[in-house]
């Protein structure tokens, strides 16, 4: 068994090495079908090793490698990290199949090459953070991800709006490292070993590690306030990319985090209150900002925020409900959030893809350009559409189990003893709620806007269905959407987890029934004949119907700014100029609406600007003279000397 | 999938579908007595329905496949919901069939299909109502949930099947604080059946309409299948209501007396809830859009109460 786990798991990881190499080395079209070939086969022989342990609950730890002293080069799985790996396993089909025709698209054969092979790298980087035995090569390939992305968010690096893009990421990702490096640092030095368990120890003594490891990997998962890289990054990056890591990248911090908080043994409350309170608030937020969005790439990497949100609610809850000694409840919360990031990764995947299509079709990722795609592009708003209602969480889709397993966390928990404590999840279960119905107003914006109606610009009139590799591509995410919504009660029960979990599979099969039911009972009453199509939309008389009478995604989401507007924090400002002294002809004026980016202005600027005064400053201290630095050597070995004297 | 439970299925629903147009005119009579007009007849709303039936639909040549398949499913979408409300006795229901968050997300089903039908034609009416549907849907989702969340905190189950149960037993509501939750279930019956001050269902092209601006463009059939799904949820979600306040003579066991006393009952019971919702129309007048949310506010605040009632007791 063992044996057969090694051969696929190294049998993945050659693949993806070769699918890296191959296409730097060759450039012509062929090599980069071949890449992204391995990368399909690379995620198969995964879907055989993760299923295989999460099956059988062997957890195999590969024999480590040594290259250093103290550094080995360990792999290991358990059932958290199996979890994980099909998650990648599951996303990589769609996106390498979809991006054998995509790639083709970029400017230069160079470019298409590297495009290919960073994939693959990007792949491999995050199969082997998950796969990590110990903290060291979770760290370096936690780098090589960080990096390989990067480069891809770069693409296109002649765009300044792309480096903008690039650079902000950069330095947010190196934050999180930076964090990240400093939690993992202070549990060496409690526990003198890179292992990531267990952690026996009191939990206030792990209260530094967790405030690091919870804002490394917040900052790397988009957590707020953490979250502005992705909205820069994500529309930056080519849509395959985009949604590797919305899909997988996200979920990959998520692993870390969770793969620390699982190995602690005493939870303390208030980390469960913090993860709570940050995961509802990037939910909340997350999709309030991405209402007003009228970029498809940006609203997309809102919408991740969100999700990313929920997640981190369920692990707020899991380890609220654990530290009150609910096994149960923090059970079905952990599922629960670990089955959303998988789901996650599925639908929003899906949607990336789709919005690579559309972007591709129209050249535009401006939603108030689009309109009418439905009859231009019916397949991709076919799988667009299965996409939305996941994410939407309408069942039986597979969105609408976690989520509800979420709810039925939170609907059980009058068994907490603390009432304060129940307050708090009052508060945020209306929060989760509120999230909810706010996702399906923005995914019903997003698809009637892109998709129904009459087009509104001539991009979009213009617009034809993209080839067919993009379309299998789109598909088979769509497809495993709705088979693990369908058996998700199975599933689980097959994983081991006995919760009363509804059946979607029945609820679906009545459904259709139903569907069929009422189309046989109508059809067999009132005129026959096919119905007739009139000649315009009725619009009260006017004489035609014109794209510019649509309702457009600002007016949609219209009503929820006005309601939201405290959030939004828009200023408006005006200043008139009377013909006459007592004001009442009006003469000219100016109006404006600024709508202020709240952790821009109030959190990261002024950051940027203590860290530009403080390093100006420092570079006064660099002259270039030769004498001045040794003088600063001298007294550094001088402090040293009075400090090893002193105090060591 | 036992007997009994495919005999709750066709019984159960049949019912909701037989009764459901009734209080439809029922409603439109009370509020037609109280502003001293006779009002339609009883069965009117049959009649319509019929007439819809036998006229031909018409499709605007901007419209998708969403238009068409939206009235089906929207019904189908509706008779699966019937099934999670006991009417004429509680079955033993098979795979979570009553769980109180699928049902809420079953109603979002139909909300979501029926938003996207506004802009599929690609009228301004129609954006207009689905946008506001989807924002003030969005803005009444936490109290629902918490208003839901009270009944589970209050009864310990998440199924209504188990809860309907529990209250059956009873002559007088299990619990004062389920009194306080029946305020907030009364407003959400207000807010998804799209009446004043929500809606206004009387009148078309005014800019207070949210519901009627979606369907402007549905006809003949699909028209009846929408309005006979829009009678199915008011039914359904008034007999949320009384089976929680006033659940006497609820049956609990499959007898053919105790399905003719529990269809009799619901029928008085339902009858006196939507007089009611007449009368409230009739004495209130139509909020501006803006200032719906202070009114969702309340009856978020009569369900955090309860459950507050409930933790703090």
């Amino acid at each position: 068994m063992n044996i057969l786990l090694e051969a696929l798991v190294y049998g993945a990881i050659a693949a993806l090495i070769s699918g890296t190499v191959l296409p730097l080395l060759y450039r012509s079209k062929n090599t980069r079908k071949t890449s992204f070939g391995l990368s399909l086969l690379s995620s198969v022989l995964l879907l055989g090793f993760a299923g295989a342990i999460l099956y059988t609950g062997k957890e195999p730890v590969f024999p480590a490698i040594r290259y250093l002293p103290g550094l080995d080069f360990t792999l290991a799985a358990d059932r958290l990290a199996a979890g994980f790996v099909l998650l990648i396993a599951a996303v990589v089909p769609g996106v390498s199949i979809y991006s054998i025709e995509y790639v083709e698209h970029a400017k230069s054969e160079a470019g298409k090459n590297l495009q290919a092979a960073l994939t693959n790298l990007f792949i491999l980087a995050m199969l082997m953070v998950v796969l990590a035995g110990n903290m060291v090569i979770f760290l370096i390939f936690w780098e090589i991800m960080s990096i390989s992305s990067l480069l891809l968010v770069l693409h296109d690096y002649s765009s300044e709006e792309n480096k903008k893009a690039g650079f902000f990421y950069f330095i947010m990702t190196s934050l999180s490292t930076a964090f990240l490096f400093m939690g993992f640092i202070s549990l060496f030095r409690l526990t003198g070993s890179a292992e990531f368990g267990p952690l026996e120890y009191p939990a206030s003594i792990l209260n530094l590690p967790f405030i690091c490891l919870f804002i490394g990997f917040g900052i790397k998962a988009g957590i707020v306030p953490f979250h502005k890289w992705l909205p820069y990054a994500h529309p930056a990056a080519p849509s395959s990319i985009s949604a590797l890591m919305s899909g997988v990248m996200l979920k990959v911090a998520i692993y870390g985090f969770l793969r620390f908080l699982l190995s602690v043994y005493t939870l303390e409350l208030w980390w469960g209150i913090l993860i709570l309170i940050g995961g509802s608030l990037s939910a909340v937020l997350g999709v309030i900002y991405a209402l007003k969005e009228s970029d498809i790439k940006r609203l997309l990497a809102y919408s991740s925020i969100e999700n990313i949100g929920i997640i981190f609610l369920g692990i707020g809850l899991y380890v609220i409900f654990k530290v009150e000694g609910l096994e149960t409840l923090a059970m079905l919360s952990l599922v629960g959030a670990c089955f959303h990031a998988f789901n996650h990764a599925l639908f929003k995947s899906l949607l990336f893809l789709c919005a690579g299509s559309v972007v591709h079709a129209t050249g535009t990722r401006n939603i108030e350009a689009f309109g009418g795609l439905v009859k231009r592009m019916p397949r991709t708003a076919v799988f667009f559409m299965i996409g939305s209602v996941s994410i939407a969480a309408l069942p039986p889709t597979n969105g609408f189990v976690s989520e509800l397993m979420l709810f039925q966390a939170y609907f059980y928990s009058s068994a907490l003893s603390d009432p304060l404590l129940k307050v708090l999840l009052i508060i945020t279960l209306s929060v989760f709620a509120l999230t909810s119905a706010l996702a399906a107003a923005l995914f019903v914006k997003l698809f009637g806007i892109t998709f129904l109606a009459l087009p509104r610009t001539k991009y979009a009139e213009d617009a034809t269905e993209v080839p067919k590799f993009m379309l299998l591509g789109e598909a088979i995410p769509a497809i495993l959407c709705i088979l693990s919504g369908l058996f998700s009660a199975q599933i689980l029960v097959m994983l081991g987890f006995d919760f009363e979990v509804p059946d979607m599979l029945i609820l679906g099969l009545i459904l259709i029934g139903a569907c069929g039911l009422v189309w046989f009972a109508v059809r067999n009453s009132g005129p026959s004949g096919s119905p007739r199509i009139s000649k315009e939309t009725w619009g009260c008389g006017s004489l035609a119907q014109h794209p510019t009478m649509e309702y457009t995604s600002a007016g949609f989401s219209e009503p929820l700014v006005v309601i939201f507007k405290k959030v939004y924090r828009t200023e408006i400002s005006s200043t008139r100029i009377y013909e006459d002294t007592k004001e009442s002809i009006f003469k000219s004026g100016t109006a404006r609406i600024h709508l202020m980016k709240f952790f821009e202005e109030i959190l990261y600027t002024p950051i940027a600007g203590a860290v530009c005064l403080v390093s100006s400053n420092i570079s006064k201290m660099q002259n270039g003279k030769l004498d001045t630095y040794v003088l600063y050597v001298f007294i550094a070995v001088l402090t040293l000397m009075i400090f090893t004297r002193f105090f060591a | 999938m036992n007997a009994s439970f495919l005999l709750f299925t066709l019984l159960n629903t049949g019912f909701v579908l037989l009764i459901s147009p009734l209080f439809m005119s029922l409603i439109k009579k009370v509020k037609a007595y109280t502003q001293g007009r006779k009002g339609p007849r009883l069965l009117q709303s049959y009649s319509d329905l019929r007439k819809l039936m036998q006229k031909e639909v018409v499709y605007s040549p901007n419209s998708s496949g969403i238009m068409r398949i939206t009235p089906y499913l929207n019904l189908a979408v509706l008779l699966l919901a019937t099934l999670f409300i006991p009417i004429v006795f509680i079955p033993e229901a098979p795979a979570g069939i009553g769980n109180i968050i699928v049902f809420l997300y079953l109603l979002a089903i139909e909300r979501f299909f029926t938003a996207l039908c506004g802009l599929d034609a690609g009228s301004t009416f129609g954006g207009m109502g689905s946008s506001r549907l989807m924002s003030l849907s969005a803005v009444i989702e936490p109290t629902m949930i918490i208003a839901f969340a009270a009944l589970a905190y209050v009864l310990k189950t998440v199924n209504f099947h188990e809860m309907f149960a529990i209250t059956a037993g009873s002559t007088i509501p299990e619990s004062p604080t389920l009194a306080l939750i029946s305020i907030s279930l009364f407003i959400i019956i207000i807010v998804e059946t799209g009446r004043i001050p929500v809606d206004n269902p009387a009148t078309h092209l005014e800019l207070t309409m949210i519901n009627e601006a979606m369907i402007l463009e549905q006809s003949g059939k699909n028209l009846a299948l929408i309005e006979l799904a829009h009678a199915v949820k008011q039914t359904i979600l008034m007999a949320v209501l009384i089976n929680i306040l006033a659940p006497w003579g609820l049956a609990t066991e499959l007898t053919f007396t105790g399905i003719v006393v529990s269809c009799l009952y619901f029928l008085v019971k339902a009858s006196l809830l939507a007089g009611l919702i007449g009368l409230f129309e009739s004495s209130i007048a139509k909020m501006r859009l803006f200032r719906l949310p202070g009114f969702y506010m309340m009856a978020f605040f009569f369900s955090a109460l309860t459950i507050l009632m409930e933790v703090f007791a």
